[in-house]
């Protein structure tokens, strides 16, 4: 059998790319540029793309390759550069301030990569050992994605960087589809992808506003609005 | 399609309701044709009701039928059982005489008053008593409890502009609501068990939990349905909600609302419950007995004559509550004919009090009706300008007062009976109990009586001390002809009891297990007598009859000796003061002051004395006094509850601290350990 065609193969090459995905995560947990985190949240959807194209291509998935191809297209091209282009206009600090520092917060994201694994570990079924394999390990990075990107908004003071983060949890939930089911039924993938298009246009809008109102993007400020 | 008559015809007292109530919207603008319907229709709807559940009481066995509304799993079942009924007699009986009352009641209100409004919510609250009172299923009785209580609310509110009504209808809701709350899970727990929300699947359901689960399900059913019966400490909404409301309503709150927490504790302690633990039945006879004493001693302070017939509510469901906690006790006890015996003493005084409390109910009514006032001091003399009223007003006070022959001392005496057996029941010291809850009650009947002596003498005897109450007018014909179907029905009541008993003979073998009437029964049918071998017997009809020919005899003395004798008219010894007037009246304050002294520790009265004089101390030129009571409830139990759910929700108030991340972090934590705890299990 040519080694293309093996899904044992396929296997391997996907969870060495969900590995990938996680480093990065993590790596974007741990830093502070505004630019570099855009930059790896691009890189971390290229191979999200290029994990839908992997498992299209050993399971004759074919809705997968048009799921891979949008997220090529919004989350690798367009999200980066509406991004990049916000940061431009509104002039702020290139830095990052998270609430813990970067040390602490990737020892976090260590730990919820564990969390991650025993929540996953309960979902694997000893009779279906083949599926699981695969299933296992990109549910596990799946779900790790998730918090350390939930842990993200809660790190980061700044709008604009909250932004992202919540787009890396978002990238989470895409891996947990993909790889558990295959992806989800196209219309649905389409709607998701737009959901995120139009959430990083109104939370760009909205970021600039709140740096109007209050002559600051810190959310904490938002703590005026209470009654 | 073949239906029984009890189920037909209730559908049809259900659909007259729904009729007044759709009828109340649709003459909305036009108040006159508001009143008449709204209120004409329910009399109807209240005759049909009285044949429904006479019908199922006689029928024997329950007839359930499924409303076509509701789902699968939550079925809009009605059951029509003996207890349901019994509870239906007393609720349609008072409607007829309710609704008939409030169609010349109304008539002054129609020009200022949204009659519309009021006629819906009353049909409304109508519907949903006897929904709540034939519910056989926790799902569809908690939506018609919630229903009856929100009703109930906008109709307390109804004179929304004076504050009083206001305040006392967010105090109504708020503890109506955490009343419901624990009767909310009490039901989970019994359908955790039972696998569905059906009663029926809850028969004896209780007795089968686990001795602590037990406990639980009884005190939050007690506290639930105690809350809206007034037990106290949880009744300090009562005196404030009722007498606020207009006068029919406060009769409808007073004679049958309250009742709806006494028919489900009926219900559990009767039907869920086999045998409840003996502590249960100790904790509900002794919740009567402070509950009868706490009201009547607060009755006989107050000086609002709604108010005053409101705390004797509290009382008298404490009368109902020492009924049923004996029936508990002996059925722990396995004496199932005492039990029997104590149960009906419990559900005849419901019936009574239902209408008794009624009938003064609409009695004030009347009298605040033509002199606009509440206050007793005011009143004075009335007795020559309504005489009718007067009439009535008195047999409902002698009723409630509970001396013989009427209504309200059979139930009593039956009481007294049960309580008086209940100590050869046991050797443990729970025997105690019922010689003290005897005399207990003989001192709340006592009180009472004091208490009405009051309530009749001031308002109606003597002369008036008030203009409104000198130029007074009798009630119109319709509210005189409802206030003497209830009075009718307290003297029948009396001295029918001994055949009146054969009504609970399938309500006590449905939760008993036995008929008890024939050994209730003494003397041809003219007796009463307390079933066991040497407790008393009585005979009402008998005590009247003895009574009519006294009366007669007195009356020939008289007679005869006023021939004989010559009669000569003079002035009233004035003391050497320049003539008599309304102010030198023997007042309601100065009435109570005694057992004022007598019960200071309870009332902790405060009195303030003010005279202003200008030459000499012993000619004063005006006198000040003032004198109030401590409300202990509120001021001691209430209110350092009220403090610290203040105190509490102001420490909470730290976590709302309006910060995004500090929200993030909430639910993200509560993220993590969700799946953890998922995964765990």
């Amino acid at each position: 059998m040519h080694t293309f065609q093996d899904p044992q193969f396929g296997d391997k090459v996907v969870t060495l790319m969900a590995a990938l995905v996680l480093v990065l995560q993590i790596a974007m947990a741990g830093q502070r540029w505004i630019v570099t985190n855009i930059r790896i949240f691009a890189a971390q959807s290229f191979l999200l793309a290029a994990m839908a194209f992997t498992i299209a291509w050993f399971n004759h998935a074919a809705h997968l390759y048009v799921a891979a191809g949008l997220t090529l297209l919004v989350k690798v091209v367009l999200v980066p550069i509406l991004l990049e282009r916000l940061v431009e206009r509104i002039g702020i600090r290139r830095e990052i301030d998270p609430i813990v520092n970067a040390p602490l917060s990737v020892l976090i994201s260590g730990g919820l990569t564990l969390v991650g694994y025993i929540i996953a570990e309960s979902f694997q079924r000893p009779e279906q050992a083949g599926v699981a394999a695969l299933g296992h390990n990109a549910l596990a990075v799946a779900i790790s994605l998730f918090l350390i990107g939930f842990f993200m908004t809660i790190n980061r003071r700044k709008a604009l960087t909250q932004v992202l983060a919540l787009l890396c949890l978002e990238n989470g939930l895409f891996l947990a589809a993909i790889s558990l089911t295959y992806g989800m039924p196209l219309i649905v993938e389409l709607g998701v992808l737009f959901d995120v298009l139009v959430a990083v246009l109104v939370l760009g809008i909205l970021v600039y506003r709140i740096r109007e109102t209050f002559e600051s993007m810190d959310v904490s400020r938002l703590r005026r609005l209470r009654g | 399609m073949n239906m029984p008559l009890p189920v037909a015809l209730f559908q049809l007292g259900l659909l007259v309701y729904l009729a007044g109530a759709a009828a109340a919207l649709l003459a909305w603008r036009r108040p006159q044709k508001a009143r008449l319907a709204a209120f004409g229709l329910p009399v109807l709807g209240g005759v049909v009701q009285l044949a429904a559940s006479a019908a199922a009481l006689s029928g024997g066995s329950a007839s359930v039928w499924t409303l076509p509304l509701g789902t699968a799993l939550f079925p809009w079942t009605v059951r029509l059982d003996p207890l349901s009924s019994y509870f239906n007699l007393a609720l349609s009986f008072l409607v007829i005489a309710i609704s008939l009352y409030s169609l010349d009641y109304l008539r002054d209100m129609e020009e200022h008053r949204n009659l519309g409004a009021m006629g819906f919510f009353y049909n409304l609250l109508l519907l949903s008593l006897t929904l709540v009172f034939t519910a056989a299923n926790a799902f569809f009785f908690l939506i018609a409890w919630e229903v009856m209580a929100l009703t109930a609310f906008c109709l307390v509110t109804f004179e929304h502009e004076k504050e009083e009504a206001r305040s006392a209808g967010v105090l109504f809701l708020i503890m109506s609501h955490a009343g419901t709350g624990m009767l909310l899970a009490a039901f989970l727990m019994l359908a955790a068990a039972a696998g569905n929300l059906d009663f029926a699947s809850f028969h004896l359901l209780a007795s089968r939990l686990s001795a602590p689960q037990q406990a639980v399900v009884f005190l939050l059913f007690f506290l639930g349905f105690g809350v809206k019966a007034g037990v106290v400490p949880l009744h300090i909404w009562l005196p404030d909600a009722h007498p606020v409301a207009p006068s029919n309503i406060s009769a409808l709150m007073s004679g049958i609302v309250i009742k709806t927490g006494i028919y489900g504790m009926a219900r559990v302690f009767f039907d869920f419950y086999g045998a409840p633990p003996l502590w249960a039945g100790t904790v509900v006879l002794a919740a009567g007995v402070v509950t009868a004493l706490v009201g009547v001693l607060y009755a006989l302070m107050e000086h609002d004559l709604k108010r005053l017939l409101a705390y004797h509510s509290i009382e008298n469901i404490g009368i109902i509550l020492m009924g049923f906690g004996a029936a508990l006790l002996f059925r722990a006890l396995g004496y199932a004919n005492l039990a029997a015996i104590a149960l009906v003493a419990g559900l005849y005084h419901t019936l009574n009090h239902a209408i008794f409390k009624g009938l003064l109910f609409l009695g004030a009514g009347s009298v605040l009706h033509s002199t606009g006032t509440r206050n007793m001091e005011h009143m004075g003399g009335l007795i020559r300008r309504m005489p009718a009223t007067a009439l009535f007003f008195l047999i409902g006070a002698v009723a409630i007062s509970g001396l013989p022959p009427l209504n309200g001392f059979v139930s009593e005496w039956l009481t007294y009976q049960a309580l008086l057996a209940g100590f050869g029941t046991t050797q443990s010291l729970t025997r105690l109990m019922f010689p003290i809850a005897g005399s207990l009650l003989a001192l709340t009947a006592a009180l009472a009586a004091a208490c009405f002596v009051k309530a009749f003498a001031i308002p109606f005897l003597a002369l008036p001390r008030s203009d409104a109450a000198r130029s007074a007018k009798e009630a119109p014909l319709a509210m005189q002809a409802a206030m003497g179907i209830l009075a009718a029905a307290c003297i029948a009541l009396g001295l029918g009891a001994s055949w009146f008993v054969k009504v609970f003979d399938p309500i006590t073998e449905q939760a008993l297990g036995i008929r008890i009437s024939a050994s209730l029964v003494a003397g041809r049918g003219f007796a009463l007598s307390a079933g066991a071998p040497h407790s008393g017997t009585v005979s009402t009809a008998g005590i009247a009859l003895f009574l009519v020919a006294l009366g007669a005899a007195a009356g020939y003395l008289v007679s005869r000796l006023a021939r004989s004798q010559r009669r000569s008219t003079g002035p009233v010894w004035d003391c050497g003061l320049p003539g008599l007037t309304a102010d030198n009246e023997y007042t309601a304050t100065a009435f109570s002051k005694p057992l004022r002294l007598i019960f200071s520790v309870l009332y902790r009265p405060r009195r303030e004395i003010q005279a202003e004089y200008e030459v000499s101390p012993y000619y004063p030129k005006a006198i000040h006094f003032e004198s109030e009571i401590e409300p202990t409830f509120e001021k001691h139990v209430y209110g350092p509850l009220k403090d610290w759910i203040l105190g509490v929700a102001r420490r909470m108030r730290a976590i709302q601290a309006g910060s995004v991340h500090a929200y993030l972090a909430y639910i993200f934590v509560t993220l993590i350990l969700l799946l953890l705890f998922e995964v765990r299990g």
